[in-house]
This record gives structure tokens, C-alpha cells and sequence, in this order.
């Protein structure tokens, strides 16, 4: 697609949204490196935070162009190597560029709320940088158009989610976290990079036109081309937290609250976009989609059942987002788009206000454990609000974006496989149940000794959560107002009625079940297996350690091992073979010249013989 | 005008060596002073130098001992020109780390300008004795840097060191007389067209000794273990030669003189070069998360990525030529950094050992912004995009996936096991709690802040790893004509091999 001369300022300088953020990495690295002595705490923060207003405007500006004139697409050459020609292009279609809107503006709203929740954080500076740089990856992951720039982008999301979660890395745990987030999703980059390698090779273009250009006339072996999909889907796969490559999300809690706000939201957004996009690839390869919604499945019901016995608040959370995303991947791999984008679009703005509130308990009481958590409803009210709004545009009950999206799934899923409708109703029921759950632990019921005297949070963290709120409200609105979504409410009542009483069994037991602070773990055998079994995530952690990780660690010790006795051994013997050889032949000398002449002459002819035998 | 460049430093090299006294501080300004401008000179060589061309350039030729076939023949190509302009910046960032140097400065610092000045050379040479010769040249220097200047076990490693690569000298000097015997001519010029005239059984037997001579070099597996002890003894600057200047030599002399000369018996043997190049990248990795040492893990690291090289040559398509020469430079720059960053860690702490060192970006009593050129050094060197070590490891990886697609594949799982060991080393010594023994007593002491002009050296390089990381096309519009045409030599060679 050529570039087009009619463009708009607007559209013409899309570029630059990605590079606000980079912009506000590197302004704030002076800071961050302790240059500027006076004061080295709100200036970059400042700055970062106008940045992002500029991007949020910018991108509102594009919105507004690419509605008015339809999707544009800009192209730079950066690359040219041998056959391969490699672009800076950015694609400006509706879903791209609401997708920026979401990120820049989530970006924006959490940015004001880490002035609150790190007020005290002595390297603000370098969150800040650190942020700017995740928000430019993730603003360039979703307007990219060609699979190496989006492999690009992902790998620098990677870096910084692991920069990010290692903000604080004098913690031990934080360590692990960090290390954790890394290599996961390094294992789902590798393996997209193989794919990425494997289809620019045999394709010799990078352009998702162009490749499904590609796709659908070239008929890969079949092997070739599952072997090409699994790869093609493992680095979504990783940066969705599915499963397998989930855990890292949960342990990346350990990190800064308001960049977990982001992870929870926006950077599984861009994971399933790239998702959306690699789509038409998978085509020519059926185990593939099957493996997406195995994948959707196991992530859907087993992240909703492990968040159900989770009792640190964060926790309960990260596992729902393994969840909602599974939901999402089954849409992709049903070739719903429409539905996956909605599911995206609403989870993001309601799991970040549920962020936000849990952040907002975090701070006031330092206390991540429900049990010791309670009735926070009466001192807390805007955290409290926050917390109902967003879970109630999480769950399909009440007309928010969480409903109009499961209404629409039971039609449109129903419609392609009945057998995942009760995926996503149990999803429903079960999150349901965790939050009205962990509303009850929290908000709910008496004072406790860490809750007695919290107070509301500040202003810079009620004004992102307030504004949240009402965009969480407004999500009906807003979805409708996207154009490619047209029809949002085309469903039928039973559709609608199946989910809110999904919605309300959840809500019911939620609110029926005996919780008891004292003891969290159930007496009966059974039952405290099975939340043994949750709250260990099915043992996942353990499984790897003595799988993969073990493998890995046994390799090495034998390499090192191999190294140090067999390729030095060998190296050794022949020192002290030529050393012993030569204390030998000390004892042989006779002191008379015919026989070294000899020596000399034998050895000169066995050399040149054999040399002219071998090179002749 | 090339020959300018062999004489700056080997001129700076003797006016430092019969200086009067041995005052340290002013040997090093005048040390660094020849670097300078023999840094200066480098890059204007970018000037005339036509990048569209391929074939040699700049020539300058003089025969010198016409009997036995040696000319001194200088000339720059695409291939040599970003390693004489890395040699002149890593020497010149080697000579700045040098800041320790208290005892015989003279000798420690005319060594290095004689190896930069042979580095040179060897890179130039348009005379395979020539080459020879410089390629011997920076041996003894270098076996002296290590052997006076060296850690505990110095002796060992240097001698280790000398011997092993003395073998590998051997037998490339074997391989050059081979061919000067089989043509029976005494004419040692550069030129593919020699080995035309030879059996394939011939040109295996001499491309092997060449391959095994620049292997120990490289190094690959199982050539490789003194490359660990050397760096592991070898002082911080010296190390920075090591990996980012001396290694090259070995690859460069792979794709200049067993890819370059023997197009055919190289077709021939690619396939197990490859799959050689996959084990040692794997080998070097694996090994290297097996090490607590920092230093050696990153020397490991080296074998894996060299590994990459041979892959690339070994496919020889344009790409993958291209992307070995990338792999050349983002190493030399990227190992720069790490043995920086390690150097001013054993500095300051003592220690190399990750089972002691914890917690180093302590912003108080720690080494942060030697952690975060580490973290830059590690990120890079585990391919992130947006530095260097990307671009080659993709060019790399796409140029040779076509021919040998399950090595590359391996080779990938290499470059994820890089994130592994080089995790592991930025989470045990620079994440967690400043490590404090028992008693209260901080282990290690408490730090002393590092000068910033100490940083400037890493934090340059980390710079240049940035920019080649965005603009690639700096280096692979100098280089696109001279490794198109190395690998449209492997491609002019009809296949089916034994022919």
C-alpha cells in the first residue's frame, strides 16, 4: 500500500506517538543517573507525564482522521541487505490506532497515579524512564505492520517489563520475579524469532499485506507450516501469561503497583494484537488454531480456578488476567476478531481500575494478604467505588463492557463451538466469585489491626481512579462508537440471560461462601487438596523446576564438567606426553653427530614424503 | 597511505620503549596519543574509500623479498576496513583502561601499540606470508601482557595461551607453503584462483589445516579452553583485546582465507561446518551457565558467539557473510563492555566469584552505573533489538536458515540460552542486597565511588553498540560489495561438491 499524499498533519507525523514515549526515556535519564542534584525526583516525572499527554492527543487526533478518511499506512526504509528490505511502518487502521488510544491514555492515567502510589521512591526518575520506554514498545507493538518490527518491539517490551519488574531488585523476590518475567517470555521471543526467521527466508518479506499475500498462495508442507504457527504463536503466547508460560505475570506482582496496572492491561493487549495480526498465517496450519484454544481453555479455567485460592490481593488479580486472555485466544483462534478486540478493550480499562483500587489498599494498609485485610469500605470509599466499578465491567452481570462482550461471545462462539460457551460462562461464574470473594475480605466486615487506620489515598491516585471509573462506565458508549464495531448489541436475549445468571451464581456464591480469616484452608481433605492444588497453580512452578530448568542446569554441569576433565585432559596428556617424551629422550643421547644427521635426514624425508602423498 | 597505519603505532611503540624513565602517566598519554591518531587516520580512511567497489583498495605495494614470494602488499577492502576501525577504537579504549599500570609501563604500553600496529597489519596484508607474520607479530605481545601483567595463575594460562596458539600459527604456515608447494609458484598474493588448479582432496587437506589453525584462534570447540584461562588471568584492557581485536583474526582469516581461497573444498565441507558451528554455540553456552566466575562465563560466552560466525561462513549466502562481519564488530564492542564492566567489579569488590558478589546497583555503596553498562553489555549480547548484537544474530540466523536450517535453529537456542547465563550474572551480582558477611562486616568493603571518567570507556562503547543497533546500515553500507562478493564465490561453485 503506497503511501498516500492527501494525509493529514495528524496522520502524516504518526511516527513520532512511539517516540514520545522513547522521548521521555531519555529526558529522564539525567535525572535518573543522579546528574542533576537538586531535587532529582518530580522534573522527569513531569515530563513524562506531558509527553504522554501529547501522545494521548496526538493519538486522539489520528482517531479522529483515520474515522473521517480510513486507515493510512506509513513506511520508512531502514535496512536493505542482500534481498531483504526491512521498514520503519506503522499502520493506521482503526483497531491499531484505538488500540495506541488505550495504551497512551492507561499510560497517562497510571503515569499521574505512580506520582501518588511512589511519592517517596528515590529513583522516581528511573521508573519514570523506565516507563516511558514500555509505553513506546507497546504504542510501537500495536501500530506495527510488519512482523519484524513487531518482533522488534517485542523483545524491547521484554527488556523493560524485566527492568520494571526489577525496580526494586534489593528484594529477593523481586529477583526471581524478574528473572522469571524474562526468560518466559524469552523462550516465546526465541521461538517467534525462529518463526520470524523461517517465514522472512522462505516468504522474503516482512509486511503482514504482505505475507498473507504470501500465505494464501504458497502451500507450505504441512509440518513446515504447524511447526511455523506454534512458533509464530508462543511469543503472544508468552506475553499473554497462557499457559504454559504463565507464571511470570503472577510473579511480576513484586514489582511496582502502577506498572503492574500496565502488564495487567495493556501489555497483554499488545501481545494479542500481534496475535491477531500472525492470524491469517495460521491458515494453512489447523493443529495450530486447535492448540490456541487448547491453550485459551486451560488458561481460562485453570487461571480462574487458581485465582479463586490465591489470598495475596495482587495475585487474585494476575491469574484473572491469565483467564480473561484465554478467552481472548479462543476468539482468535475462531476467527472472531471483532469479539477479541471488545474482550481486549474492556478488560484493559476494567482490570487496570481494579489495579488501581488494589494498589490504592496496598498503600494505605502495606499489606498484600487478604486475611489480614477488612472493612476498608467505610475508610476507603474511592478505592472501594473503584474496585465495584471495575469489577463490575469485568464480569458479565450488569450492562457494562464485561457483559456486552460474554453476551456477544455466547452468540458469536456459539455459533463456531458450542463446547467453549461454558468456558466462558464458567469464567464468568468463577470470576464472579473471586471478586465478590475478595470484595468481601478486604472492603468488607470489621476493622482489623493492619486496616484500623487506613486512610483514603491521596489525590494524585483518587484523580486516575475516579477518571477510570467513569470510563469504565462510559465502555458501552465508547465501544459502540468504534465503527468497525458496529452491532455490539446484536445478541439474543438468551445470550443475555445466560450471563447474568452466570454472572449472579457467581456473585451468589461469592457472597454465600464462609470465609474465615483464621484459618484460610478448608478442613475437609478433599476440599484442601483442591486449594492446595489452586494455590499452587496446579504446581506449574514445580513441574518446570524439575523438568526444564533441571534439564538445562544438567547440561551445563556436564559441560562444564567435559571442559575441565575431557578437552583439558586430553590438552594435559599431551603436555606431559611431549614432557615425559622429552626426559625419554634426554637418556638417549649419544653424543655422536652421524646419528643426529641421521635422525635429522629420516625425519626430512618421512615430512616431504608424506606431504606430497597427501597433496598430491 | 595504508602503511601509515602499521607506523604510527610501531613508531609510538619504540619512542615509548626507549624513553629514559618509566613514568607511568606519561607513557599512557603518549600511548593514548598515537591511538588517537591512529584512530583519526582510520576513520579518514572512511574518506576516500569507495564503498559501491569491490576488490582492494588504497593499495600500496612494494615487493620486499621477491625470492621467497613476499611482497608488502596493503590493502583495504569492505571486509578489513570496520576491523581496522574497531582495532583502532578498542586500542585506543584499552589504553584508556589502562589506568593501573604502575610497573614497567614502557614495556606494557609499547606491547600494546606493537599489537594494534600487527593487528593492523594482519588485517591489510595482501600477502599471505605477510599476514603470517603479523599474525605471528601479536602473539609474544600478547603472551607478555598476559604472563607479566596477569592474575594468580598467570603462568599457567600465558604458556597455555602461547602454546596453543603457536600450533595454530604452525599450521596456517603450513597451509600457506602447501599452496606455494601443490602451485609451484612463489607467489603469495591473495587470490581464489589458485586452488582451482588443485584436487578437491588437496584443497580439504590445506583448507583443514587453515580451519583448524583460525578454530583455535576463533576459538571454537574443542579448541577453545585457553581462551577462558587467558581471559580469566589477563588483565582488564588486555582482555579487551583479546576478545574484540585478536579473536577477529581468526574469523577473519576463516571467511578472507578458507571461504576466500578455497570457495570449493569450503562448499564442500559446509554442511559440517555447520553443524560444528551449532555445537560449539551450544557447547559455549551451556558452559558458560555452568561458570561462577564472571569473567570466564564471559569468555564462554565468546565461543558461543563466535560460533555464529562459522555458521554464517559456512552458509556463505551475501546475508550471512554480512551478518558474520556484524557479528564481528557488535562482539568486539559488546565484550568491550563486559570486560569493562567485570574489570571495574574485580576492581572494586576483589572478587569475580557470583556466589559472592550481590547486590552491586546499590546506589550508595555500590557500582550502578557499572551495573547498568552491564545490563546494556548483557542485553545486547543476548540479541535484544535495538543494539547491536541483533542485527547480526538476525542477518546471521536469516542468511543461513535456507541452507542449514536445523543448525540455525540450534544456534537460536544458543542465543536464548545467552539470556540464561548473562540473567543469571546480572541477577546474582548486581541484583538482591549488598552482600555482608557475618559479623556485620560488609563483604565487600564498602565501595569507593567509581570517577566518571573511568565509566567513559563502557559507556562509549555502549553508545557506538546503540547506534550501530539502529542504524545498521552505517556498517552494511561499507561492507554490502566486498561480502556479496565473498559469497558469490562460494556461489560461482558448481554443487554436487566431489566433482
Amino acid at each position: 500500500m503506497p503511501l498516500t499524499s492527501a494525509l493529514t498533519l495528524p496522520l502524516q507525523t504518526a511516527w513520532l506517538i512511539p517516540l514520545y514515549g522513547l522521548a521521555g526515556m531519555l529526558v529522564s535519564l539525567p535525572w535518573a543517573f543522579g546528574w542533576f542534584r537538586r531535587d532529582a525526583h518530580k522534573p522527569p516525572a513531569y515530563l513524562n507525564i506531558l509527553l504522554t499527554l501529547i501522545a494521548v492527543v496526538h493519538g486522539s487526533l489520528v482517531l479522529r482522521d483515520v474515522m473521517l478518511t480510513g486507515p493510512a499506512l506509513i513506511q520508512v526504509p531502514w535496512l536493505s541487505v542482500a534481498d531483504l528490505d526491512l521498514e520503519i511502518s506503522f499502520s493506521l487502521s482503526l483497531t491499531n490506532v484505538s488500540a495506541l488510544e488505550l495504551i497512551t491514555g492507561l499510560s497517562l492515567l497510571s503515569q499521574i497515579y505512580s506520582l501518588g502510589y511512589m511519592d517517596k521512591e528515590w529513583a522516581l526518575a528511573r521508573f519514570f524512564a523506565l516507563l516511558g520506554f514500555f509505553e513506546g514498545a507497546m504504542s510501537g507493538v500495536v501500530l506495527s505492520d510488519s512482523l519484524f518490527q513487531s518482533y522488534f518491539l517485542l523483545e524491547m517490551l521484554t527488556l523493560s517489563t524485566y527492568l520494571l519488574v526489577g525496580f526494586w531488585y534489593a528484594q529477593p523476590l523481586v529477583v526471581t520475579a524478574a528473572r522469571d518475567a524474562f526468560l518466559t517470555k524469552r523462550v516465546g521471543d526465541v521461538l517467534l524469532l525462529m518463526s520470524v526467521v523461517a517465514v522472512t527466508a522462505w516468504s522474503g518479506v516482512t509486511s503482514f499485506e504482505d505475507l498473507y499475500t504470501w500465505s494464501a498462495q504458497k502451500t507450505l508442507l504441512p509440518l513446515s507450516a504447524t511447526l511455523l504457527g506454534l512458533g509464530l504463536i508462543a511469543g503472544p503466547t508468552g506475553k499473554c501469561a497462557q499457559f504454559p508460560m504463565h507464571l511470570w505475570l503472577d510473579e511480576a506482582m513484586e514489582g511496582p503497583n502502577p506498572a503492574s496496572i500496565l502488564r495487567n492491561s495493556v501489555v497483554v493487549t499488545c501481545g494479542a494484537i500481534v496475535l491477531l495480526k500472525v492470524m491469517p498465517l495460521l491458515q494453512n496450519a489447523p493443529v495450530t488454531l486447535v492448540v490456541l484454544q487448547v491453550i485459551g481453555v486451560i488458561s481460562a479455567i485453570g487461571g480462574s480456578l487458581v485465582s479463586i485460592a490465591q489470598v495475596d490481593i495482587k495475585r487474585t488479580l494476575s491469574y484473572s488476567t491469565t483467564a480473561y486472555l484465554g478467552l481472548v485466544f479462543i476468539a482468535i483462534s475462531l476467527q472472531v476478531p471483532v469479539l477479541a478486540l471488545l474482550l481486549l478493550y474492556a478488560h484493559a480499562v476494567s482490570k487496570a481500575l481494579l489495579s488501581m483500587s488494589v494498589g490504592g489498599v496496598i498503600a494505605s494498609t502495606n499489606c498484600q494478604d487478604i486475611t489480614e485485610l477488612g472493612g476498608l469500605a467505610s475508610r476507603m470509599p474511592a478505592t472501594t467505588g473503584s474496585f465495584l466499578i471495575g469489577g463490575a465491567g469485568l464480569v458479565g452481570l450488569l450492562p457494562l463492557g464485561g457483559f456486552l462482550c460474554l453476551a456477544q461471545a455466547v452468540e458469536l462462539i456459539g455459533a463456531r463451538g458450542v463446547i467453549f460457551v461454558p468456558v466462558f460462562l464458567a469464567t464468568n461464574v468463577l470470576t464472579a466469585l473471586n471478586l465478590t470473594r475478595v470484595f468481601r475480605q478486604v472492603f468488607l466486615g470489621q476493622s482489623l489491626a493492619k486496616t484500623r487506620r487506613a486512610a483514603e489515598v491521596n489525590w494524585l491516585m483518587a484523580l486516575p481512579m475516579v477518571a477510570l471509573s467513569v470510563i469504565v462506565l462510559l465502555t458501552p458508549l465508547l465501544l459502540i462508537r468504534l465503527e468497525s464495531l458496529d452491532g455490539l448489541l446484536a445478541f439474543p436475549w438468551w445470550a443475555a440471560a445466560l450471563v447474568v445468571i452466570s454472572g449472579m451464581v457467581g456473585l451468589l456464591v461469592g457472597a454465600l461462601i464462609p470465609l474465615n480469616k483464621a484459618w484460610s484452608r478448608s478442613l475437609n481433605p478433599l476440599l484442601r487438596w483442591c486449594q492446595d492444588l489452586f494455590e499452587n497453580d496446579f504446581y506449574t512452578e514445580r513441574f518446570y523446576r524439575v523438568t526444564i530448568v533441571n534439564v538445562v542446569a544438567s547440561f551445563a554441569r556436564l559441560a562444564g564438567w567435559f571442559d575441565r576433565n575431557v578437552v583439558d585432559g586430553i590438552l594435559h596428556g599431551l603436555a606431559r606426553f611431549s614432557l615425559q617424551s622429552a626426559e625419554g629422550l634426554k637418556l638417549s643421547i649419544s653424543g655422536q653427530t652421524q646419528s643426529y644427521v641421521l635422525t635429522v635426514i629420516a625425519a626430512i624425508v618421512i615430512l616431504l614424503s608424506s606431504l606430497s602423498w597427501i597433496l598430491n | 597511505m595504508l602503511t601509515i597505519l602499521l607506523l604510527i603505532p610501531f613508531l609510538g611503540a619504540l619512542v615509548i620503549s626507549v624513553l629514559p624513565s618509566d613514568e607511568s602517566g606519561r607513557n599512557r598519554s603518549l600511548a593514548l596519543l598515537t591511538l588517537a591518531v591512529q584512530c583519526v587516520v582510520s576513520f579518514a580512511l572512511l574518506i576516500p574509500f569507495q564503498a559501491s567497489e569491490t576488490g582492494q583498495q588504497l593499495v600500496d605495494s612494494v615487493p620486499w623479498l621477491p625470492v621467497v614470494g613476499l611482497d608488502f602488499s596493503l590493502g583495504v577492502d569492505g571486509l578489513s576496513l570496520p576491523l581496522v576501525l574497531m582495532n583502532a577504537v578498542l586500542c585506543l579504549v584499552a589504553a584508556l583502561a589502562s589506568r593501573s599500570v604502575e610497573n614497567r609501563s614502557r614495556l606494557y604500553f609499547s606491547l600494546i601499540l606493537v599489537i594494534s600496529g600487527a593487528v593492523n597489519g594482519a588485517f591489510l596484508a595482501q600477502n599471505l606470508l605477510l599476514f603470517f607474520i603479523f599474525y605471528e607479530l601479536e602473539l609474544i605481545p600478547l603472551w607478555l601482557l598476559i604472563a607479566i601483567w596477569g592474575g594468580a595463575n598467570r603462568a599457567y594460562a600465558s604458556t597455555k595461551f602461547l602454546i596453543i596458539t603457536a600450533v595454530s600459527g604452525v599450521l596456517i604456515l603450513g597451509a600457506f607453503l602447501g599452496i606455494a608447494l601443490v602451485t609451484g609458484t612463489a607467489d603469495f598474493g591473495v587470490s581464489p584462483i589458485l586452488a582451482g588448479q588443485m584436487s578437491l582432496v588437496t584443497q580439504l587437506v590445506l583448507m583443514g589445516a587453515l580451519l583448524i589453525g583460525f578454530g583455535i584462534k576463533i576459538p571454537l570447540f574443542p579448541f577453545h579452553t585457553w581462551l577462558p584461562d587467558a581471559h580469566t588471568e589477563a588483565s582488564t584492557p588486555v582482555s579487551v583485546l583479546l576478545a574484540g581485536v585478536l579473536l577477529k583474526l581468526g574469523t577473519y582469516g576463516l571467511l578472507r582465507f578458507c571461504l576466500g581461497l578455497f570457495p570449493e573444498a569450503w562448499s564442500y565441507a559446509a554442511p559440517w561446518l555447520a553443524g560444528w558451528a551449532a555445537i560449539s554455540v551450544l557447547y559455549g553456552s551451556l558452559a558458560a551457565i555452568a561458570q561462577t566466575d564472571m569473567k570466564r562465563m564471559v569468555a564462554y560466552s565468546s565461543v558461543g558467539h563466535m560460533g555464529y560466525v562459522l555458521l554464517a561462513a559456512a552458509a556463505a549466502t551475501p546475508m550471512a557473510i554480512m551478518g558474520a562481519l556484524f557479528q564481528m564488530v557488535s562482539h568486539g564492542l559488546i565484550s568491550a563492555v563486559l570486560f569493562l564492566a567485570v574489570g571495574v567489579v574485580y576492581e572494586r569488590t576483589g572478587t569475580r566469584d557470583l556466589n559472592v558478589l550481590r547486590g552491586l546497583l546499590n546506589p550508595q555503596r555500590g557500582l550502578p552505573l557499572t551495573g547498568t553498562l552491564m545490563i546494556i553489555g548483557v542485553m545486547a549480547s543476548a540479541g535484544i533489538p535495538g543494539m547491536a548484537g541483533f542485527i547480526s544474530e538476525f542477518l546471521i540466523f536469516k542468511g543461513s536458515f535456507e541452507p542449514f536450517p536445523l543448525a540455525t535453529l540450534l544456534s537460536m537456542i544458543g542465543s536464548g540460552l545467552t539470556a540464561v547465563y548473562f540473567l543469571l550474572l546480572v541477577n546474582r551480582a548486581f541484583f538482591g542486597r549488598l552482600a555482608t558477611a557475618s559479623g556485620g562486616t560488609p563483604n565487600p568493603s564498602i565501595l569507593s565511588k567509581v570517577s566518571f571518567g573511568q565509566q567513559i570507556p563502557g559507556l562509549s562503547m555502549s553508545v557506538l553498540i546503540l547506534i550501530l543497533g539502529l542504524a545498521p546500515h552505517l556498517l552494511v553500507g561499507l561492507s554490502q560489495a566486498a561480502t556479496t562478493q565473498l559469497s558469490e564465490l562460494a556461489a560461482l561453485v558448481p554443487s554436487g561438491g566431489l566433482a
